[in-house]
């Protein structure tokens, strides 16, 4: 033991002063699958913090390594808690936040009248925790950090506004056809492997796009995943320079259902201590079907009467309760907002099971990741056609609305054409245009994961495309053309794109210049252009 | 079925029955209570009965005994009258009061039952020490 530590046991040896105050304690009387039951506690709350005592009838050397440390630093052997989840006649029953295994018949439980908290603030940025807000990123514990009450009720009706800042995804198919605006809540529904985390993961690397002052606070929530795939994202996220402004909770498949259930719930009161000050935050809830499957596992062993599909009753009121917390606020409540991305996995493309129709119903857009386009090499695999954003469009910017104002429905005419065109032989002249427009308009929907683009070469992009710049380059060539049209435009005309970026329009003025840079581009890349079909 | 029957009992054992009602000793209440199971043909499940009343007493004692533990048996004393003013002031009786030693406490008291726990040892307050000094 150094000087150090010495010298502080002196000085907490000369500061204490002794009490005799009782505590109000309860005994375990049966324990198994991460639920306890407790006899007495019998003036304990609903979703109070209890704490097990694991120091009785052991030595002051083993307690120490029991309990030794305080919470915080979110090692081995910090003290275990349990949250109430039923009041009962003769007792309470509660969920293991931590290692079952660590509770025996008979232990004490002891009341601390707190309801459960996490520590959130800006010292949170840049660092996992785990479901309680306690750092498992070997960086040590939070020093200043203010404790947020994970159940919270949202704001009213008053409190809040209409929906009218976008947030830029980077990802052309989403900021183009189904535009976000801060405070929506959008969902990202697909089977597995059609790339919707890819898409969560692009739209918080695209917010280092965005002013610093007015750059959203991201927060990812990993429910149910794999260690690995978390450890992926935290790494792809530091590559990417977007770490610093965010907060990674993780809850994966090892840890107990409870602390499943619980983390989008401290990660959306982590984000509630930023939109209290004004700020903008995105959460991304990946996701929220095993969730949901945390929370089936949790209230069967609760006792609790099974719905359907052996789900509790109150599933709809969990989801529902987490996701209207995502709020735009009003300026007298200080215009912060929390934009929500929750992610359901369909199983075999059924988007009619009770999960996914009930976080349909809550949110306010859905966009559909379909197997079939993923596997025809378009990504991100949004389905344009059966995608909806229902407030979005009130936060479009006007330049981007000038450029996309009749994609969707090329798009929907071109897919209609498309089977057709399996059997019709010969076409006139203007289906086949028609077509070729749209493969065309297709290829430049698409885009590689971890790619966001700004805004403006966004808008450059599909102004190119509607303008039919890529009429005449082969549709195989079509993405290879896009890149280079934005380097081309990156190099030469940043003037045109900061104003397009600086006024959020396409003016006259812009379009010209942009005519201009596509003439000189075709100059430029005769190569691309030489072998249309 | 059975635990109703023996919770039905309990009351009876502790007198905790409204107005108007009392007065049936325990040893008639379940001689009358046998001879009804009896006469319906459910004397089987009189043996669960009892089990089932064994474990509501187990409890039930267990929420109303309080067990003063101490490090060594000459500190009960000491503990003793320390422990009654803490009583006086939970409005607990004195009379639940069981002691036990516990030679992990290393010096002070612990008082635990009917849902309170008053920890005076030594071993709370150097944990508590030692706890402060290694937060950080």
């Amino acid at each position: 033991m150094n000087n150090t530590i010495v010298e502080k046991i002196i000085q907490e040896i000369e500061k204490y002063t002794p009490t005799h105050e009782g505590e109000h304690v309860g005994r375990v009387t049966a324990v198994g699958d991460g639920v306890v039951a407790i006899d007495g506690l019998s003036k304990a709350v609903m979703s109070e913090i209890i704490v097990f005592e694991e120091t009785k009838g052991k030595s002051l050397k083993n307690s120490m390594s029991a309990q030794g440390r305080s919470t915080s630093g979110g090692e081995e052997h910090s003290e275990l808690y349990g949250l109430i989840l039923n009041l009962e006649e003769d007792g309470v029953r509660a969920a293991v936040l931590g290692d079952t295994a660590r509770v025996m018949d008979g232990m004490t439980v002891k009341s601390t009248g707190k309801i459960l908290s996490v520590p959130s603030g800006d010292e949170l940025l840049g660092r996992v925790v785990n479901a309680l807000g306690e750092p498992i990123d070997g960086k040590g514990p939070f020093k200043n950090a203010t404790m947020m009450p994970v159940e919270r009720g949202s704001y009213g009706v008053i409190d809040r506004k209409s929906v009218s800042v976008p947030l830029q995804t980077g990802i052309k198919a989403i900021d183009a056809l189904i535009p976000i605006g801060r405070g929506q809540r959008e969902l990202i529904i697909g089977d597995r492997g059609t790339g919707k985390t890819s898409v969560a993961i692009d739209t918080i690397i695209n917010q280092r796009n965005e002013p610093k002052e007015t750059r959203p606070i991201c927060i990812y929530v990993a429910i149910g995943q794999k260690e690995s795939k978390t450890a992926r994202i935290v790494a792809q996220l530091r590559a990417e320079n977007a770490f610093d402004y965010t907060v990674v909770v993780d809850a994966p498949a090892s840890a107990p259902a409870a602390l499943q259930f619980l983390a989008p719930f401290s990660g959306v009161a982590m984000g509630e201590y930023f939109m209290d000050r004004g700020r903008d935050v995105l959460i991304i809830y990946d996701d929220l079907s095993k969730q949901a499957v945390a929370y089936r596992e949790i209230s069967l062993l609760l006792r609790r009467p099974p719905g359907r599909e052996a789900y509790p009753g109150d599933i709809f009121y969990l989801h529902s309760r987490l996701l209207e917390r995502a709020a735009c606020l009003s300026k007298e409540k200080g215009g912060g907002s929390i934009t929500a991305l929750p992610i359901i996995e369909t199983q075999d493309g059924d988007v009619s099971g009770y999960i996914p129709t009930n976080v349909i119903s809550i949110t306010d857009g859905q966009m559909f990741l379909i197997s079939e386009l993923f596997n025809k090499g378009i990504r991100p695999a949004i389905d344009v056609g059966i995608s909806v954003s229902r407030v979005g469009s009130a936060a479009q910017t006007k330049s981007m609305k000038a450029v996309a104002g009749g994609l969707k429905l090329e798009l929907a005419q071109f897919r209609e054409l498309e089977a057709f065109m399996q059997f019709a032989q010969d076409l006139d002249k203007a289906t086949a245009d028609r077509i070729a427009s749209g493969q065309r308009m297709v290829e430049v929907l698409k885009q590689k994961n971890g790619a966001p683009i700004p805004l403006e070469l966004q808008v450059a992009v599909l102004y190119a495309a509607g303008k039919q710049l890529f009429i005449q380059v082969p549709v195989n060539r079509v993405t290879e053309a896009e890149a280079k049209l934005l380097a081309f435009l990156g190099g030469q005309f940043s003037e045109t794109l900061a104003t397009i970026k600086k006024s959020n329009q396409l003016s006259d003025e812009s379009k010209k210049q942009l005519d201009h840079a596509f003439d000189e581009f075709r100059l430029a890349h005769p190569e691309l252009f030489g072998e249309a079909k | 079925m059975e635990t109703a029957y023996a919770q039905a009992l309990w009351k009876i054992v502790k007198g905790d029955l409204p107005a108007g009602r009392q007065g049936m000793t325990p040893h008639k209440a379940v001689e009358a209570l046998r001879e009804v199971l009896v006469k319906d043909g459910r004397e089987i499940l009189l043996s669960r009965i009892s089990k089932a009343f064994e474990k509501i007493a187990t409890r039930e004692l267990a929420r109303t005994q309080l067990t003063l533990s101490v490090a060594r048996e000459k500190d009960e004393r000491h503990a003793k009258r320390e422990v009654k003013k803490v009583l006086e002031k939970l409005h607990l009786n004195e009379k639940h009061l069981v002691t036990r030693i516990d030679p992990h406490l290393i010096g002070g008291w612990r008082l635990e039952g009917a849902e309170h726990l008053v920890d005076a040892s030594f071993k709370k307050h150097l944990l508590s020490i030692y706890n402060r000094a290694t937060a950080e």
